[in-house]
């Protein structure tokens, strides 16, 4: 049965569809929480996660974008949970900018992270050392043994399908 | 992508099952509990075989029945079915006789004992509530409408102590009817009228001294000691 | 001690159930084994209080069950699972799990946490929510055990717990036995001499309503080693031991 007939099921009250989901989805899900949460907080931020699923699962229009769908949700719940526990404790990103939401930029950081994860092998090592690394387009072709066009070429390529990945799923 | 070691995705699979699954208690239990200071207690009284939906409704029919048959002028004959009603209830909210799972509840911190008079009590009071109301809706004699109220607590008390004698609902309710029956025509055959056996006043102690030996049996056989046999 | 059991005896009319036994059990699993009619099922019945005894003396989890404030304290952290336990057909599995909680009296917070928790170490979660009566004998049993376990109890009494389940069930009910024994006093009543060798850390053999063997699986094994009825070790030390109790 594929995610979308396991959301309807599931909005007809049918628990063992809610099992399934759960067990489908929640590993990715608390892998990528981890990245900004600790394990008691990946355990809260799930648990929500999926009893707000079973309350709205009517919500949901069938589009195959069931994982999509997942992580708005889990993202939001991480977003409350990160704002409660205020500034006190835990490694956020250092902003970007002065008076950048800490909370917005460590999941924008997490949604960044797996969008990058779906780049192909070239573009996501050229996003890596420019981006991530901030290296300077020369140093990049020779470390990777490529022209300098090409390089750029793939930079392109990446920061297009980031745009792209990063539009569908974070709003 | 597989989960972090350090997070359990059991517990929180756990923790949404519990919030999934749970039942939440209507008012009337939530009511309930307050009042018996049990949720158990509670609990147990509302899933009495013999005061669920079906069966209210049948005692329901059962009585609007008896409120428009006639035995002749202003005798409804309410006052007779309201005792063989009342105990067959009665049998029917009792442990081993209708109760599958009965050895278990033995076991249990909330006592049978506890359980069993409060739905006996229950089913007494819902059945008087409703022959009342049948009997004043149908407009009979003030000895009709309430002159049954004691046979029933007698019958009910004798029905109680054989169930719980023979651990049997069935046994309890035969019982109950039958001593009911032999009641009726026993007091017709000494005075000619049907309804001897609730207006004739003679009638009052017997049945007084029925229901407390009923209770002191009762009382005896729930004794904590005796358990199962 | 969780249990001690001064010479208790149960009679029936003059048939003696339980002829005078004398035990005392801590935390752990105990295998209690013996043929029919040896009285394992009256001495169960007896620490799960639904029985008196006939005479000698009882105490558990460090009561007297004669008194009903004790009785209702020891209740409350026995669980008990009956050789034959009937069903509401139609409670769903939660709903018959939380009534026997209620009557527990657990606290009504705890409650929906400790079902789903029991329903999941029965490994029932896909049927949490199925009628009673669409179940297998084998999954009705499983329900009758997280019913026991569901109050975390410290003294659990099971009396043929694994009939109806397939081995690897019976795999996984061990596995559950052992971690239960870690707090609590579990004592597992069986006429399936593999269940106990496989769980349990210490065994009593009952016959005739007397204990006539106590000590480890190993130690019974050892008693059969030149007996010949049995197919498996442990089948061979219970025959040699029954046998000697019984010339």
């Amino acid at each position: 049965m594929d995610d979308d007939e396991l959301i309807a099921n599931l909005a007809g009250g049918d628990d063992t569809a809610l099992r399934e989901l759960f067990t489908r989805h929640a590993p990715w899900l608390a892998a990528r929480l981890r990245a900004v949460l600790s394990p008691p907080e990946v355990e809260d931020v799930l648990q929500e996660t999926f009893l707000a699923v079973w309350k709205n699962a009517r919500t949901y229009r069938p589009q195959g974008q069931a994982g999509g769908w997942l992580w708005v949700i889990a993202r939001r719940q991480a977003a409350l949970l990160l704002r409660r526990r205020g500034p006190a404790a835990g490694p956020l990103v250092d902003a970007a900018e002065p008076g950048a939401d800490p909370v917005e930029a460590a999941l924008a950081r997490v949604d960044i992270e797996a969008a990058a994860s779906a780049l192909g092998g070239p573009e996501r090592e050229v996003w890596r050392l420019m981006y991530v690394e901030d290296r300077p387009v020369a140093e990049v072709a020779k470390l990777t043994g490529v022209p300098e066009g090409t390089v750029k070429s793939r930079a392109n390529r990446a920061r297009r399908l980031l745009r792209t990945a990063l539009g569908g799923g974070t709003r | 992508m597989t989960e972090p070691d350090d997070v359990d995705l059991n517990r929180v699979w756990t923790n949404l099952a519990a919030e999934v699954w749970r039942r939440h208690p209507g008012r009337l239990e939530r009511t309930a509990a307050r009042l018996l200071r049990s949720p158990g207690l509670a609990r147990a009284l509302l899933t009495t075989p013999s005061l669920l939906v079906p069966w209210l409704v049948s005692t329901v029919v059962v009585f609007g029945a008896g409120a428009l048959l006639r035995l002749g002028p202003g005798q409804p004959v309410v006052w007779l079915l309201a005792p063989a009603l009342a105990a067959v209830g009665i049998a029917y909210a009792y442990g081993p006789g209708v109760d599958p799972a009965w050895e278990l509840s033995y076991s249990m911190a909330v006592s049978e004992r506890m359980i069993l008079l409060t739905r006996a009590l229950a089913v007494f009071a819902v059945n008087a509530v409703l022959g009342l109301a049948a009997s004043a809706a149908s407009g009979a004699v003030a000895s009709l409408t309430f002159g049954w109220l004691l046979p029933m607590t007698a019958i009910c008390g004798v029905t109680l102590a054989v169930a719980v004698a023979a651990r049997s609902a069935t046994v309890g309710a035969a019982a109950g009817v039958a001593a009911w029956v032999i009641t009726v025509l026993a007091n017709q055959t000494a005075s000619g009228q049907l309804t001897a056996t609730v207006t004739d006043t003679e009638t009052y102690l017997p049945y007084v001294a029925a229901a407390a030996c009923a209770a002191v049996a009762v009382a005896f056989l729930t004794r904590p000691q005796r358990g199962l046999q | 001690m969780n249990v001690e059991l001064t010479d208790l005896t149960r009679n029936f009319g003059r048939h003696p159930a339980v002829a005078g036994v004398t035990l005392t059990l801590g935390p752990g699993v105990h295998g209690l084994l013996g043929p029919n009619g040896a009285g394992k099922t009256s001495l169960l019945r007896m620490l799960a209080t639904v029985l008196p005894p006939s005479s000698g003396q009882l105490r558990l989890l460090d009561r007297d069950p004669k008194s009903p404030a004790a009785r209702r304290e020891i209740r409350r952290r026995l669980g008990y699972l009956p050789q034959n336990l009937g069903y509401y057909p139609a409670f769903t599995v939660v709903e018959f799990i939380e009534y026997f909680a209620l009557l527990k009296e657990m606290p009504s917070a705890r409650i929906p946490k400790a079902v789903a928790t029991a329903v999941e170490r029965v490994d029932l979660g896909v049927k949490a929510k199925a009628r009673l009566r669409t179940l297998s004998g084998g999954m009705l049993r499983r329900v009758g055990i997280a019913q026991a376990i569901v109050n975390d109890p410290q003294l659990l009494l099971l009396d043929e717990p694994t009939a109806g389940l397939d081995p690897e069930q019976r795999v996984a009910f061990r596995a559950l036995l052992r971690d239960l024994g870690e707090r609590a006093t579990v004592i597992v009543s069986t006429h399936l001499v593999e269940d106990v060798g496989a769980a349990c850390s210490e065994v009593a053999l009952m016959d005739a309503g007397q204990i006539v063997f106590r000590g480890t699986p190993d130690e019974l094994t050892v008693r059969g080693q030149d007996h010949g009825v049995g197919d498996a070790p442990l089948e061979r030390g219970y025959s040699a031991v029954l046998a000697a109790a019984r010339s």
